[in-house]
């Protein structure tokens, strides 16, 4: 998009505040640079206005006239995410539906919530925890991430691995297209007639629409939780014992890995009660009926000592258990200990592949003269190499880049895929044809045109491109709260 | 049609695999015969049988195992059958990652068994599964009572490889559990009925068989106290795979008495199972249980065969079959009233529903007066639609669906499937005219 004039820009914020009011509108550079990157920071591109809605109706209307002006726009929530996706890697308008955060309706008997999209996705269990219900899709960014920004990325996390990812839990989804019409996919009721355009929609990074009301399934909370720790010598150990729990008949609720340096980090920032010399150590849920969990429990112990675990404990109570989530949520905030930057990257693998590929990652990351931490959904087979490095040594960006690409080649290789749970967006679009050929790439692009026929609806992402007007620069800095603990990417 | 296109075909895919004439009879669609029914034995010869139909103009139905080519509006016309009962192999199922990739043709239990040699299962289980193929069961969205727990097949595909309109292969998704790569293709195509693509191949998530799994048939005597028990199902910690809410009359054609009941499917190890089974008779005891009845291994199994052929047409005297998506908490008095509605016609009505989810097959039977079942149906379409659900006609005579329309009245999403349809399928012959629309 050619730069807006002066003049334009400043009709264009006259239009807008009459629509949102004189608080609703940013346009100076100082507040547009708030929201020039996203959890991603090596990626920067600035809005002309950032815009604060209250309605689905004003959200039409803001669609409307950057329809009407031709100008690019982007849905934004908490800005969480991790691949650039919510970046106006075109100029134009970030809609931030952080204003729009509220549970507008709690069917408790029927099991359903209708949302909007601003609302902080740990508020919505919050609201329906007192009923004994909560809502499962958790990435680990919860307490700060909107259920909107959910819907964009398909969001995953750790307990995934037994309940599914955000499109197992959403049945109707008011949106506005990009032609600014409002609508209805989906509802309360199942099985909408004619093609799946909710599940469509879930995980299209943004480029079908803005989602204003939100209908999702919440569930009963578990009867009981059971935490089990396992300490591995070996990594391939530990590899091993994620694929023997399964085959001993179980689904845990979640089953999650972190490597050494993890460990020390962790240990070090927060002292949650890993061991330091471990090689790996395995975090595994279960959840369910109290009547046969111990006997669950002992199952998942004993494949976890057939695969030659040193150690293996369950979390005596609530606060043990805390304790060792605290360890492996707040893995991200500790890297800030032995490292002034990192990137992280989101691959997954069949799980039967788990040695052969972290065996690769640390082979490739080595070679680049970098360390990685591995922290991640041993389960799914989702991997989050953590390559750790010194923004301030000339290059060394661009070999963790250069890393970061041959990891994701390695995945596609053994029949994975190049994103889990943090989406394409912008930084891994060049990467898609590691993945999907010319026909596949070519269908999308053509599901992408019956919503997006413009596409003024959050051009540059998914697809490759060009990332001509994104700036790449300064690298990743732990939020403070990440440095507490308190939340984390992933 | 140019008489030429046999010809074509047998050229790609040989002799002995394309029909003519009167060898097409078995594959009949609503009472329209096909021109041709061709058999690619590869994707590549499904890609190449459909670009000469397409090259030709001629209108192609792909065709599983035939048990749901009653599903729809009548179609104008009927070309090309392209049928996928060759492509039956069980191309990779790795135990360890839980994950099995079939071509589309694979008889649905048969993949089942294999599975089961290794203590896994796919968590489906659909009417008529000894020849549903995968494909159809895709194509078709067809799920069955275990949906409560686990879904229906667009939560359990994790990759599909299609081939367009335009004769190329496409795959999206993948062969992992999780993958957000690129826009989520399997969830375009699963229910979309043939309308977009011909599925080949699908990878779909596995889980471990139970140790134990259990049916509890609880009676009541009255549909609404049944419908009260399933409330406190739900609303309870148990965990049922599966919670049918079934009238009296549907409980008889079972084989059992009663004005109502619950059919709970319980799975997991031996403790878990037996705490639920007492506790559903604490629940529903002061809610007016006339009794329950566990049943396992075969009689567990015919029970839910029966329970999903109830709906099958040819079945004792079946007049037509609709399916309504409500709320949960509508069920039994929609059940009652659309049981009222029948009799007012003349007719009798059998119901089941998923009483977690929220979806009633209400089958109509005793009589071949299409005008009453013609009134029926539409009044029952007035019952969902009247409390914000929706109804279809899942299977009715040609007389009947002249009269009625299958699908409900599209809203405005149409313009979407639409622009789909006309970008994936532009000279519209993919299965034309029997998806919701016109689609």
């Amino acid at each position: 998009m050619p730069p807006l004039t002066d003049a334009r820009k400043k009709s264009l914020r006259r239009e807008m505040e009459a629509l949102l009011g004189a608080g609703g509108v940013l346009s100076d550079p100082d507040e547009l640079m708030v929201y020039e990157s996203d959890g991603l920071t090596l990626y920067r591109a600035l809005a002309d206005f950032v815009v604060f809605p209250r309605t689905a109706e004003q959200v039409s209307a803001l669609v409307k006239l950057a329809s009407r002006e031709g100008i690019p726009f982007v849905a934004r929530g908490a800005g969480t995410g991790l691949s650039g996706g919510c970046l106006p890697a075109e100029g134009g308008l970030v809609i931030s539906l952080m204003r729009m955060n509220r549970v507008l309706e709690v069917d408790y008997d029927n099991q359903v919530a209708v949302v909007e999209p601003g609302l902080v996705n740990l508020h919505l269990s919050w609201a329906v925890g007192p009923h004994g219900f909560y809502y499962a899709p958790d990435p680990s960014s919860q307490q700060a991430c909107t259920i909107g920004g959910n819907i964009a990325n398909n969001s995953g996390g750790p307990h995934t691995l037994k309940y599914g990812v955000t499109t197992n839990h959403v049945l109707g989804l008011e949106v506005v297209l990009p032609d600014g019409e409002l609508l209805w996919l989906g509802g309360k009721t199942r099985d909408a007639q004619g093609y799946d355009l909710v599940g469509l929609f879930v995980g299209s990074e943004g480029t079908f629409g803005i989602a204003t009301k939100i209908v999702v399934r919440i569930l009963k909370k578990p009867q009981a939780v059971k935490t089990v720790l396992a300490v591995f010598d070996q990594v391939d150990q530990a590899s091993e014992a994620v694929s023997a729990i399964i085959a001993r008949g179980l689904v845990p609720a979640a089953m999650e890995m972190i490597d050494q340096l993890t460990i020390e980090a962790v240990e070090d920032a927060f002292g949650c009660g890993y061991p330091r010399d471990a090689a790996a150590a395995l975090l595994i849920e279960l959840d369910g009926l109290a009547a046969g969990m111990e006997a669950q429990a002992e199952r998942v112990v004993a494949a976890c000592r057939d695969c030659g675990a040193r150690e293996v404990r369950a979390a005596r109570d609530e606060a043990e258990r805390a304790l060792l989530w605290k360890g492996r949520k707040s893995a991200f905030g500790a890297y800030g200990r032995v490292s002034p930057a990192y990137m992280v990257m989101d691959g997954v693998i069949p799980r039967t592949k788990l040695p052969y590929v972290l065996g690769r990652v640390n082979a490739i990351v080595a070679a680049h003269g970098l360390r990685v931490g591995n922290v991640f959904h041993a389960g799914d087979g989702n991997l989050h190499p953590n390559i750790l490095y010194d923004p301030r040594k000339p290059g060394e960006e661009a070999r963790v880049v250069a890393a970061g690409a041959e990891i994701l080649k390695v995945c596609a290789e053994v029949g994975g895929s190049i994103s889990g749970e943090h989406g394409i967006g912008l930084e891994k679009a060049d990467y898609m044809p590691f993945i999907f050929s010319e026909a596949d790439l070519a269908c999308m692009h053509q599901v992408k045109d019956a919503f997006n026929p413009t596409g003024l609806c959050n051009p540059g992402k998914i697809f490759p491109s060009n990332k001509a007007c994104v700036e790449v620069g300064p690298a990743y800095r732990p939020h403070p709260i990440e440095e507490k603990g308190l939340a984390q990417r992933f | 049609m140019p008489s030429a296109l046999p010809d074509h075909l047998r050229r790609i895919v040989g002799a002995p695999h394309v029909l003519t004439g009167v060898e097409c009879s078995p594959y009949v669609v609503e009472g329209r015969t096909p021109e041709v029914v061709v058999f690619p034995g590869t994707r590549e010869e499904v890609a190449a049988a459909l670009a000469v139909a397409v090259e030709q103009r001629v209108p192609v139905t792909p065709w599983g195992g035939g048990t749901k080519m009653w599903v729809g509006s009548p179609p104008s016309r009927v070309g090309v059958v392209l049928a996928l009962k060759r492509l039956d192999r069980i191309l990779e199922h790795e135990p360890g990652d839980l994950t099995v990739t079939v071509e589309a043709g694979v008889p649905f239990d048969r993949l089942q068994a294999e599975l089961g040699k290794k203590g896994q299962w796919l968590s489906l289980d659909p009417a008529a599964s000894d020849r549903a193929t995968v494909g159809g069961i895709l194509a078709s969205d067809a799920s069955g009572p275990r949906r409560h727990l686990y879904g229906t097949a667009r939560d359990l595909v994790i990759g599909l490889t299609v081939v367009g309109a335009d004769g190329r292969l496409v795959r999206g998704g993948g062969k992992v559990v999780k993958n957000v790569a690129g826009y989520d293709l399997p969830k375009l195509y699963v229910g979309s009925f043939g309308t977009l693509g011909i599925l080949v191949e699908a990878t779909f998530k596995l889980r471990p068989r139970a140790d134990v799994d259990q049916l509890v048939i609880a009676r009541f005597d009255r549909l609404k106290d049944a419908g009260q028990g399933a409330r406190a199902v739900l609303g309870s910690d148990l965990i049922p795979s599966a919670l049918e809410l079934v009238d009296g009359e549907t409980l008889r054609r079972l084989g059992h008495g009663g004005g109502g009941a619950l059919l709970v499917g319980l799975d997991g190890i031996a403790p878990q199972v037996e705490w639920e089974v007492a506790e559903i008779e604490r629940l529903l005891g002061p809610l007016g249980l006339g009794g329950t009845r566990v049943l396992d291994g075969p009689e567990r199994d015919e029970t839910w065969r029966a329970l999903g052929g109830l709906g099958r047409p040819g079945h004792d005297g079946v007049a037509a079959v609709m399916k309504w998506a409500v709320l949960p908490t509508q069920l039994a008095e929609l059940m009652d009233a659309g049981a009222a509605a029948a009799q007012r016609n003349g007719l009798s009505a059998a119901m089941a529903a998923h009483a977690g989810i929220g979806l009633v097959t209400a089958i109509l039977s005793g009589g071949a007066d299409p005008g009453a079942v013609v009134a029926t149906l539409v009044e029952w379409r007035g019952l969902a639609n009247g409390v914000g659900g929706h109804a279809m006609v899942e299977w009715a005579p040609l007389a009947v669906k002249e009269r009625v329309a299958v699908w409900d009245a599209p809203g405005p999403t149409l313009r979407l499937m639409k622009g789909i349809k006309e970008r994936l399928d532009p000279g519209g012959l993919l299965n034309p005219g029997r998806f919701v629309g016109g689609i």
